[in-house]
């Protein structure tokens, strides 16, 4: 086990998302104003990213859609368009994750403010502010139901917290007394991950361990000797018997969750720090950040790396990503140091769009559907928008209809409003 | 998804220790449900417990019983729980809400109440010394319908002395177990003369009947796939039958047949069973035994016996194999405790460190052509990336089976049933400190249990929960 020092050696530690952020934000206001600002999407300078393809728009389609349009669907191939939407600001520090809830209408963010937030995915609007770390808060992790939110902190303590009163969790056995901290962790919380069925929490520390959690009774049911050096990414997979866990060790492991045995490690050739870890969608595959600038799809079970992302910048932060799904088709999305967020066809590699994000680094990036969220250094939480090409209205409910089946894991209701898109089309004008 | 990665298949596939002890009060009933990752269990005070394998944790706690439960059946969604006590009744309950979905009163303690496998508003329950019931809850008033137990007998136009004797010998005739064939197109039950009848569940008539046994049949458990039948009895002979295929459309009745395949029985010291049930796939038979602290694993092929289960010092109840892992749980009866065995799969050290194969025997290793040729590093990298030209495909899933259960009912997680409730022996005193709970304590909780488990139900836990802590 290491001490925070030693981690310290090369400053600032390389992997630690919020430690850079603690230069408060120059925007900050009082934390718990609402903070959307409607001038701020207005303003031209954020549309700089848009694509080629959409100023293809009819203006007046965009305005009003009219009947017949919806007779010739349009046949593009589809490219995430992702425009900027909203800006949260309200932490006064560096957010270091932001996670949209599994239903698709709630979005957490941590941050080196020792808070977590919870905001509202459709309008921006501040819901909670979940006070109780004693320190910087690096990792949320929401339950399938989206009613409880886990959150791990620099005071080795995970909380977890009602999303509905904004209090932790409480137990009727005691009188509705607040359920105690899960403690066990010897130092730094860095990742936190629910089980597909919200039963198992696990977590993953600078005192280099994996602990998987009971979530009932709130007890340590199993702890994994899993790195030698801090981990730095967590996941399970779709049906829950596997747990992928990475570290700065340059290892990615692969855990049965039922025995806790390793059951598979992949390591590169050139043993790059390995920052965050995912499951595909469907289970089949790890998506690894490494430091090297490298994003890479491992085929687990063959060990082998079957897929190598490139063209952000990851050198130094233990920047997040996740897979996304848009009409069918995957993508993948990762933060960048300079602050963009770029989107990877799964398949040819190519980047399908470079959104700029935030000033400073961009952190963490989550994807739900045509709803996209990232966190950023300058202390904000900023909410994009799949923007469709044809003068269809993206918030159409009945557009979601066409989804293949299984991807409905990925797509759930669409939190957006009808007057938001007409907005955002006015502007486009 | 593990069993990509897993060479579990070779290992045995039947339980050989004893791998983990659960406790939440006395246990008298266990279920596992389809889908094998919750365990429900009955306990003497009436209160249902649910069981997370997964966590090893109480997920619910139901009380709504107040004498011992005798029976358990799920759904095959896993939302529904049918429970039934020796007081005169089954519940349904609602594992969303965890409150009880229906109530269904008898005249007669039940021995067991099965749940229809493909509609949970139907059941069929065998009561003590009255007739068994088709229950049917689809309405708001349940509509009971009587099974017979008299067996069908050959249209015999003889006498009237024969006719007064089987009349009576009729009435002796009681259901003790009743099961669902897998389609739920017929019902097999067996009675305390040792006859097995096949039920119509439409006509409500014996279709088919013959004595299989000497003694009472005690329980009666058919495989997933439907087609093989375990009988257990108090003649000290259990028994594996063929079950024959009912579904075909133009079915005779009379060319119906239930061939006997295995007795599995200990002729040297003539134990009798407990309890019985098929692995998961019907390949092992497992019993408990009567008076002894052995478990017996039999298998099917050849009838033979594979091996005995002794760890726990006590006397075993009902067993129950896990649906699909060579995984085994049997309630003690005298402490209540449930005991887990199954095999405990090796760590593969190579799994650990990627560069290391474990090998069977010397292999000569043969060098690549290009082994020790250098490269420029820009090179490498070029290289490895035009290799990636493999199609991957992150989304669809293994369509085998994994999409049937996401699209399955989900338990809620509860995080209030308090953080020593699945371990009721012990007290936690301070962060990683158990004491082992004085038997004073647990009475307490016990008799707290059964005291809230009286018609109102609504303060059950606030009250349990105090008895507790006393």
């Amino acid at each position: 086990m290491s001490s925070p020092d030693e981690l310290a050696r090369d400053t600032p530690p390389p992997y630690k998302r919020r430690r850079t952020g603690d230069t408060p934000s120059p925007r900050s206001s009082s934390p718990d104003i609402l903070a959307r600002d409607p001038d701020d999407f207005r303003q031209p300078p954020r549309r700089r990213s848009r694509s080629p393809t959409s100023t293809n728009q009819s203006r007046s389609n965009s305005f009003s859609p009219e009947p017949q349009q919806q007779l010739t669907p349009p046949r593009e191939l589809p490219k995430p368009n992702y425009k900027a939407r909203l800006v949260l600001h309200g932490h006064t520090k560096a957010v270091s994750q932001v996670r949209i809830s599994p239903n698709g209408r709630f979005i957490a963010s941590a941050s080196a403010d020792a808070t977590v937030k919870i905001w509202d995915a459709a309008t921006g609007a501040h819901m909670d502010t979940l006070v109780g770390h004693m320190a910087g808060v690096s990792c949320v992790a929401w339950t399938p139901d989206s009613n409880t939110l886990a959150s791990g902190s620099d005071d080795k303590a995970i909380r977890l917290w009602d999303r509905v009163t904004g209090r932790p969790k409480t137990t009727a056995r005691k009188a509705g007394q607040e359920m105690a901290p899960l403690r066990g962790h010897h130092n730094y919380i860095h990742c936190l991950a629910f089980s597909p069925k919200g039963n198992i929490l696990a977590s993953g520390s600078y005192d280099e361990a994996v602990f998987l959690w009971d979530v009932r009774a709130g007890r340590l049911m199993r702890s994994l000797p899993a790195h030698s050096d801090p981990v730095s990414g967590i996941d399970f997979c779709r049906d829950g018997t596997l747990v992928v866990s990475c570290s700065t060790d340059g290892l990615i492991r692969v855990w049965d969750t039922s025995t806790g045995q390793c059951l598979r490690t992949l390591v590169h050739e050139d043993n790059p720090a390995v920052t965050n870890v995912c499951f595909s969608p469907n289970g089949r595959f790890v998506l690894a950040f490494n430091l090297d600038n490298c994003i890479r799809l491992w085929d687990y079970v063959s060990g082998s790396v079957k897929k190598t992302y490139q063209g952000h910048c990851n050198k130094s932060f233990a920047i997040g990503g996740c897979f996304g799904v848009l009409d069918g088709e995957a993508f993948i999305a990762s933060a960048s140091e300079d602050g963009d967020v770029l989107l990877w066809d799964v398949k040819s590699k190519e980047v399908l769009q470079r959104v700029h994000g935030h000033e400073g680094v961009c952190f963490w990036v989550d994807v739900h559907g045509e709803t996209m969220v990232t966190a950023g250094q300058d202390g904000s939480v900023k909410v994009y928008r799949h923007l469709r090409h044809s003068g269809e209205i993206n918030g159409n409910g009945t557009k979601t209809e066409s989804k293949a089946p299984g991807q409905g894991m990925l797509q759930g209701e669409l939190p957006i409003r009808q007057d938001d898109v007409k907005v955002e089309d006015a502007i486009s004008v | 998804m593990n069993l990509l990665l897993s060479d579990d298949y070779l290992l045995q596939d039947y339980p050989e220790s004893m791998t983990s002890t659960i406790r939440s009060g006395h246990a008298t009933m266990l279920r596992f449900n389809r889908t094998g990752d919750y365990l429900a269990s009955g306990r003497v005070d009436g209160t249902v417990v649910v069981w997370d394998l997964e966590t090893m944790g109480v997920a619910l706690k139901m009380r709504g019983h107040n004498k011992s439960i005798t029976f358990l059946s799920w759904s095959r969604c896993g939302r529904y729980l049918l429970s039934t006590c020796q007081g005169w009744k089954a519940i349904l309950w609602d594992l969303q809400t965890g409150h009880r979905h229906r109530e269904v009163r008898f005249r007669a303690p039940a021995y067991m109440a099965e749940l229809h496998p493909w509609n949970h508003n139907l059941f069929v329950a065998s009561l003590f010394e009255e007739q068994p019931l088709l229950v049917d809850i689809s309405e708001p008033v349940d509509v009971k319908r009587v099974l017979p137990s008299a067996p069908k007998r050959p249209n015999a136009d003889s006498d009237i002395a024969l006719k007064e004797k089987q009349a009576k010998e009729d009435a002796k005739q009681m259901t003790t177990s009743a099961i669902w064939t897998a389609t739920g197109d017929h019902i097999i039950a067996g009675t305390s003369k040792g006859k097995l009848n096949i039920i119509d569940a439409k006509t409500l008539e014996i279709i088919y009947s013959e004595k299989i046994c000497t003694g009472v049949i005690t329980t009666m458990r058919i495989t997933s796939s439907g087609r093989d039948l375990l009988v257990n009895s108090q003649d000290r002979i259990i028994r594996t039958f063929r079950i024959p295929n009912l579904a075909v459309p133009d079915l005779d009745p009379d060319t119906i047949q239930l061939p006997l395949e295995h007795k599995f029985q200990d002729v040297v010291n003539k134990l009798s069973w407990n309890h019985v049930t098929f692995s998961a796939t019907g390949e092992y038979v497992a019993a408990s035994t009567y008076n002894n602290h052995e478990l017996y694993v039999w298998e099917r092929n050849h009838g033979s016996l594979v091996c005995m289960l002794k760890d726990p010092k006590e006397e075993q109840g009902v067993i129950e194999w896990h649906p699909s892992r060579p995984l085994l749980a049997a309630c003690g009866l005298e402490t209540g405790r449930i005991y887990i065995w199954s095999v405990i799969s090796p760590q593969k050290w190579s799994a650990l460190a990627p560069d290391f194969a474990e090998v069977e025997e010397n292999v000569e290793y043969m060098e690549r052509e290009d082994e020790f040729d250098i490269y420029a590093q820009e090179e490498i990298h070029r290289r490895r990336l035009d290799a990636e030209d493999e199609d991957v495909d992150v989304l669809t899933a293994d369509p085998t089976k994994d999409g049937e259960d996401l699209a399955n009912f989900r338990m809620p997680i509860l995080f209030n049933l308090g953080e020593s409730d699945s371990e009721d022996e012990f007290v936690a005193v301070s962060t990683g400190t158990m004491r082992r709970r004085s038997p004073g304590e647990s009475q307490a909780d016990l008799s707290a249990g059964a005291e809230s488990a009286a018609p109102v139900r609504k303060k059950a836990g606030a009250r349990g929960g105090k008895g507790k802590k006393k």
